[in-house]
């Protein structure tokens, strides 16, 4: 089984539905991103997750067995709101991750304050919002889990220590660790990433291998010179969206491009293009609401 | 010879892209190997070194060098690491073959995109293959 499993997942706060069957799963070293406007979920998803909030239904495995304490031992949470005590300093903090964990690499820990440029004697109150991201960072990579949760990691790092971020990510899942994270920084996922899974509303709209999505989900522009009926497109299974300004038909294609290809082809169109989507394309287009017709219609 | 001394070929990829990195890496493979920047028997870095060094997800370098593997570009011993292939002039010029069809492919749907037909497209191939060889043939 892998490390992280979470299946069919519902939690509602009174009136307001903030997850509905989300389902994923992330292998040994795989990275996984998960992606969404805000309070589209994923917050609610990573508090189901490690059982601080009790969801409604479905179930969660991690490393194997439904969420309990002696799990904490192999697992790093790091919440968007750092979790770490204002009165405390920095070798404070990695002493009292020593204490509890047996995993705990205490030459890790002083190799990343290096990294982060972080003074362990300076008081979590006098750090910066970036500086205490990167504190709860060094505190969870110099424990060496085999899972870890991180939401929104580089939030108020700059952007070399961002980059710092990626290499211990990138290191970590090359030796076995399941990763899965949130962050409004496309750019980042799309690079550290082999999986994402897009929520929006609190479901899933898209998920999968990265590589898997770029390979198969394209953008197919047709131009035509003769008036043309876009209806046929609609009810396409292969088709995720039709957008038709004008003489131009945009089909966001999720399996078959060739296919599909060959079937816009065969109505002779003036121009024919298909596209290649990167990850941030993939995102609006799945998260996006349809444009209004009155947009569109010209 | 370009690169650094640890990291043989130059590799790089294109994140923002929409095309697979693993197809993307297994290119460039491929391209060092055509021109000679790979030599035959030479050793690959580790998954977890390239992955490092180019930022990407060791899975995705592990998934292209299983596929070079499938495809009898490379070779991979367990313990000592990953080989390109022994000189076979066969497979050396399949390689070549695989990176000009995928260069050539582009461009063929590119024109096909803006309209061009195909007895034009053909003129124009012939006319640009004459050009480029011939060049070449000149030196």
């Amino acid at each position: 089984m892998n490390p992280i499993v979470i299946e069919s997942l519902n939690k509602r706060y009174g009136q307001f539905e903030a997850v509905r069957d989300v389902s994923f799963e992330v292998p040994a070293g795989s990275i996984c991103g998960l992606l969404g406007p805000n309070g589209s979920g994923k917050s609610t998803t990573f508090k189901c997750a490690l059982g601080l909030t009790r969801a409604d239904a479905g179930r969660i495995f991690l490393d194997g067995a439904a969420p309990r304490p002696q799990m904490f031992e192999r697992l790093a949470f790091v919440p968007e709101r750092s979790a770490l005590y204002e009165r405390f300093n920095g070798a404070e903090h990695l002493e009292m991750a020593r204490r509890a964990y047996r995993s705990y690499d205490p030459a890790r820990a002083s190799a990343m304050l290096d990294i982060f440029s972080l003074d362990p004697k300076k008081r979590v109150s006098r750090l910066s919002k970036g500086q205490r991201t990167a504190l709860a960072l060094v505190v969870a990579f110099a424990l060496r889990p085999a899972i870890m949760v991180l939401d929104e990691p580089a939030s108020g790092l700059d952007p070399i220590h961002q980059r710092a971020v990626l290499d211990l990510l990138i290191e970590a899942a090359a030796m076995g660790t399941a990763i899965v994270l949130s962050s409004h920084q496309i750019g980042q996922v799309e690079r550290a990433a082999d999986r994402v899974v897009i929520l929006k509303r609190g479901r899933v709209v898209l998920d999968g291998e990265l590589d898997e999505l770029r390979g198969r989900e394209k953008l197919i522009e047709a131009v035509f010179a003769a008036p043309f009926d876009p209806e046929r497109f609609t009810a396409d299974a292969r088709i995720r969206r039709v957008e038709r300004r004008g003489a131009t038909l945009r089909l966001y294609v999720h399996a078959d491009p060739d296919g599909v290809m060959r079937d816009v082809g065969a109505l002779a169109p003036a121009s024919l293009t298909l596209l290649d989507q990167n990850l941030e394309e993939l995102f609006f287009s799945a998260v996006e609401e349809p444009r209004p017709a009155t947009l569109e219609a010209r | 010879m370009f690169g650094s001394e640890d990291v043989p070929g130059n590799f790089n990829v294109d994140p923002r892209s929409g095309v697979p990195l693993y197809t993307q890496l297994i290119d460039q493979v491929k391209r060092s190997i055509a021109v000679g920047a790979l030599a035959p028997g030479e050793r690959l870095p580790t998954v977890k070194q390239l992955a490092v060094d180019l930022t990407v997800n060791p899975n995705t370098v592990a998934r292209a060098y299983r596929d070079l593997e499938r495809d009898g570009v490379i070779e991979t011993s367990p313990g000592r690491g990953s080989f390109v292939r022994g000189s076979d002039v066969a497979q050396t010029r399949r390689t070549v073959a695989d990176v000009a069809a995928v260069a050539l492919e582009a461009a063929i749907r590119d024109a096909r995109s803006i309209g061009v037909e195909r007895p034009a497209l053909e003129a124009l191939v012939e006319r640009l293959i004459e050009r480029w060889y011939s060049v070449g043939e000149r030196r």
